[in-house]
């Protein structure tokens, strides 16, 4: 065989292969489409499913925007809209946990913000309330026995140590929701003052502090707990699912603070984020989520779910937000340290 | 001339070995693997699309159905100028005429704008067809923006097949049907193959496996717009995606784990197994090659013995006949030759034999002439002398023609110089003396006939010049085993370029002879014995000159 030949059968035999791993690999591996991927906008949100679905399905079927959503808790959501990273939305989270992070939120006011109740229309910039949401306790029925629980004082009681689900405050913002309610409410509207009581209750815990807001009411709906510290519509949620639970509103008084739609100033899909928004503020969007979803509407339109008490029978407490959101940081470290770093 | 190192029999058949049986044999046998796995992928993606697009024709054949359904139902409504409880059994008809054929009849519902059911073909309405909160959402929100146009909605798990017949005032009524899952998942069921059935924004209506959905139920986003193999939680599939004019999307997969991995395996196999021949074929061929070279070796052998001068090898071959071929020329060559050189070697003797015999017989006639003419002057002054110096050149004469003889001994050639010194002795009287001192032990040494006595006249020839006497000194002795014999006089020597016109000749054996003398005797010590024996002159101007001989001791 001639050396031309040789290189000429080599050349065929290498053609060949190439050809067939051109054909192969372009059968082959792919990743998302990148344009479809990139028209879809993305929503960080620490909603459970359950409500999160029906909210997204028609939001995409009523827009013909395509969502992808990332369920996640309130200070990771920051976190990551701070580190740039692809988010459009941020979905859920109270004003209070979210307001030392306006800055990062692209200002937007709803089309719908006159229907909205006076104290929810002016929050600031960057924020459009979305749900009010008072905390609550929740406890387990059929485990309770003859523990009365009427609000927080009640938590102090012995046979309740270690019973008690209570998420670590600095990465659920349900949970910081209740520290603030304790403080406001047990030190009669001066935070300071309330330290007493959260100490006792830090002490009632032993040591026991969950990780997030999902793992207070699943707990205490499996009976792990006896009682939780949560957000109203997680325990009504939980009461639709025919969970033996029962709401318990704090006698001592009641912090409801709205949680809200929030967009990233740093967005590629503005006007698709600004119709999200518009639609969780809709009528029918928060009609839907009153009746079914078990959340109180920011709307005056909306008239309140039967199954949950009328706020003009609670005893809501007000909190300064300039004072929490200030506080904030220090509030974590000092509850953190009454926990003997137990959530370090 | 290429400079690549030439390389030996043996490696080449070896090379030869690998190159042309082994390495086609992998590369075949890999193409074919690769075929292989090219034809399975085409196959199997193929496969999957053909599925994918069977489950899309025959859901659409069933949609197309039911939107006939829905058509007629409303034609019954125009008929009966809305009223429904006079169309009841039409529709009853209807359904029944376009379910007949599915495992399911599925539900049939007539409602009012305000969501009051105007007809229902069986019990229950869903709650998102009737409860207020429902009025601007999912089902209704569909049908009152897509007015008079029959739709497809998935909604929380449930097909709805819904058209809302508008009128002058708005929406006047809405027919829906629910669709029984049954009968879609039927057809799912009966492939076997991984298949997903989502509306338009990828919420899953059915699929049969898990693990291929979001944590909210929609289709994982990797499927979406995609065609082609995808990994999700390690897993690989081969997935295809096709719409259908209602506005669903039919998912269908392949997973391709496990067929990848024996394929894998197949190869790794298969790629060990050639490893192992190539080392255990190295290894072999390196034994084989050397047993199918053995023979080239031989003769490569035995070549390399002729060069060095050793003629009596022999080549005996067997394995094959080629070499064998080759190995009876070689030793029909070699005797050829040997009985050539033989043959030459007895020639040349010859003809040196003849040389010599020449050199021999050549006689000075310069000295025959001169001696007779001393001869013719010596009769008139001293007839004694005159009678002496004939007796002694006749026996100069008897001795050269005579002695037949190549060799003769010392003794013998010592006794002829007597003559010619005689005669010297008597031409140059006084002027002339000689001092020969031979040692006895060498004089029954054999030496070249005439040996001495060229050296003498050579001395007579340069020595006397202007010179008054002249006086040569002949010794002869051995040296270890080798016989010297040194003639020196103390003439007036012999010029530089004579001194080299004469050594020229002597190294050079053919040319002009002048120093006819000195040439001879050297000539022949080469032509008689084989070494390193011959004749040397030195000479300085007016000092003398020295000739020395070298030769073998022969007794």
């Amino acid at each position: 065989m001639t050396m031309k030949r040789k290189i000429i059968a080599a050349a065929i035999f290498v053609f060949v292969v190439v050809i067939m791993m051109v054909i192969f690999f372009n059968i082959g591996y792919g990743q998302p489409d990148k344009d479809t991927a990139q028209e879809k906008l993305v929503v960080v949100s620490p909603h459970p499913a359950p409500f999160i679905i029906p909210l997204i399905n028609e939001f995409e079927s009523e827009t013909g925007i395509k969502v992808k959503a990332l369920q996640c808790g309130t200070s990771k959501a920051l976190e990551l809209i701070k580190s740039n990273a692809d988010i459009d939305v941020l979905w859920g989270g109270s004003i209070l946990s979210v307001g030392e992070s306006e800055g990062a939120f692209l200002p937007y006011k709803t089309e719908n913000i006159d229907s909205f109740y006076e104290n929810f229309k002016d929050v600031g910039e960057g924020f459009t309330c979305f749900t009010d949401v008072p905390s609550v306790l929740m406890i387990n029925t059929d485990l309770i026995g003859d523990i009365e629980v009427k609000g927080y004082e009640d938590l102090l009681n012995p046979r309740l140590k270690g019973k008690i689900a209570f998420a670590d405050p600095s990465g659920s913002s349900s949970s910081f929701e209740h520290l603030t309610n304790m403080l406001y409410a047990m030190g009669n509207g001066n935070p300071e003052d309330g330290w007493d009581y959260v100490e006792k209750f830090s002490d009632q815990l032993n040591g026991v502090i969950l990780q997030s807001s999902s793992e207070v009411y699943e707990g205490v709906s499996s009976g792990k707990f006896l009682v939780g510290l949560t957000f109203e519509e997680a325990a009504l949620t939980m009461i639709n699912q025919d969970k033996h639970i029962k709401i318990v509103y704090m006698e001592e008084g009641i912090l409801s603070t709205p949680d809200g739609v929030y967009i990233n100033k740093n967005t590629k899909h503005a006007d698709s984020a600004k119709k999200f928004v518009d639609f969780m503020t809709a009528y029918n969007t928060q009609k839907y989520i009153t009746a079914k979803l078990g959340r109180r509407s920011v709307r005056r339109d909306v008239e309140a779910s039967v199954l949950v008490t009328p706020k003009e029978e609670l005893n809501i407490v007000e909190a300064d937000r300039d004072v929490v959101g200030s506080s904030k940081n220090k509030w974590l470290s000092r509850f953190s340290d009454m926990m003997g770093g137990a959530n370090e | 001339m290429s400079n690549k190192e030439i390389n030996s029999f043996q490696d080449n058949i070896r090379r030869t070995f690998i190159w042309y049986s082994l390495i086609p044999v992998i590369a075949i046998v890999f193409t074919a693997i690769l075929l292989f796995v090219c034809i399975w992928s085409i196959y199997t993606g193929a496969a999957n699309k053909k599925d994918n697009l069977d489950i899309g024709t025959d859901i659409s054949a069933i949609l197309d159905n039911y939107y006939e359904l829905v058509f007629n139902c409303e034609k019954a409504m125009l008929k009966s100028k809305d009223d429904v409880k006079a169309s009841e059994d039409e529709f009853f008809r209807e359904l029944y005429s376009h379910t007949e054929k599915y495992s399911s009849i599925g539900k049939l519902v007539i409602l009012s704008p305000k969501r009051e059911v105007l007809f229902s073909s069986e019990g229950s309405v869903p709650e998102c067809l009737t409860e207020e909160e429902y009025d601007n959402w999912g089902v209704w929100n569909r049908m009152r923006s897509n007015p008079e146009r029959t739709e497809t909605i998935l909604y929380e798990k449930n097909l709805y097949v819904a058209r809302g017949i508008h009128k002058r005032s708005g929406l006047a009524y809405a027919i829906v049907y629910v669709v029984p899952t049954s009968v879609i998942s039927d057809i799912i069921y009966k492939r076997n193959r991984y298949c997903a059935v989502t509306d338009a924004n990828g919420w899953v209506y059915l699929n049969n496996t898990q693990g291929l959905t979001d944590e909210f139920g929609q289709i994982n986003e990797l499927f979406e717009g995609h065609n082609g193999i995808a990994k999700i939680g390690g897993v690989k599939y081969v997935s295809y995606e096709s719409s259908i004019p209602a506005g669903l999307n039919i998912f269908t997969f392949s997973d391709i784990n496990r067929n990848l991995s024996i394929m894998l395996i197949i190869t790794a196999v298969i790629a060990v197994i050639f490893v192992a021949i190539i080392v255990i074929t190295y290894r072999s061929t390196a034994k084989s090659s050397e047993i199918y070279t053995r023979d080239v070796k031989k003769i490569e052998k035995a070549f390399e013995a002729v060069q060095n001068g050793d003629l009596n090898v022999g080549l005996r071959i067997d394995s094959s006949k080629e070499f064998q071929t080759i190995g009876n020329d070689f030793n029909k060559m070699l005797g050829g030759l040997k009985t050539q050189i033989e043959q030459n070697k007895i020639l040349a003797e010859n003809v040196a034999f003849a040389q010599v015999k020449r050199l021999e017989s050549q006689f000075n006639p310069h000295f025959l002439f001169n001696t007779l003419d001393n001869i013719r002057f010596m009769a008139k002054i001293d007839a004694a002398a005159a009678d002496k110096m004939i007796v002694s050149l006749s026996g100069l004469l008897r001795y050269s023609i005579r002695e037949t003889r190549e060799e003769v001994t010392v003794r013998e050639d010592l006794d002829n110089l007597q003559n010619y010194l005689n005669i010297l002795q008597i031409r140059f009287n006084k002027r002339f003396e000689y001092n020969i001192n031979v040692s006895e032990d060498i004089k029954d040494c054999l030496i070249p006939k005439l040996l001495v006595q060229p050296l003498l006249e050579n001395s007579i020839k340069y020595g006397f010049g202007e010179k008054e006497k002249l006086t040569v000194n002949i010794n002869g002795y051995q040296l270890q085993d080798k016989l010297i014999f040194v003639c020196e006089d103390d003439g007036v020597g012999i010029d530089a370029e004579t001194l080299a016109g004469i050594k020229m000749q002597l190294i050079d054996l053919d040319t002009e002879h002048q120093h006819i003398g000195l040439y001879n005797i050297h000539q022949r010590i080469k032509l008689m014995y084989k070494g390193d024996y011959g004749l040397d002159i030195t000479s300085k101007e007016g000092e003398g000159t020295v000739v020395r001989l070298v030769l073998p001791v022969r007794m």
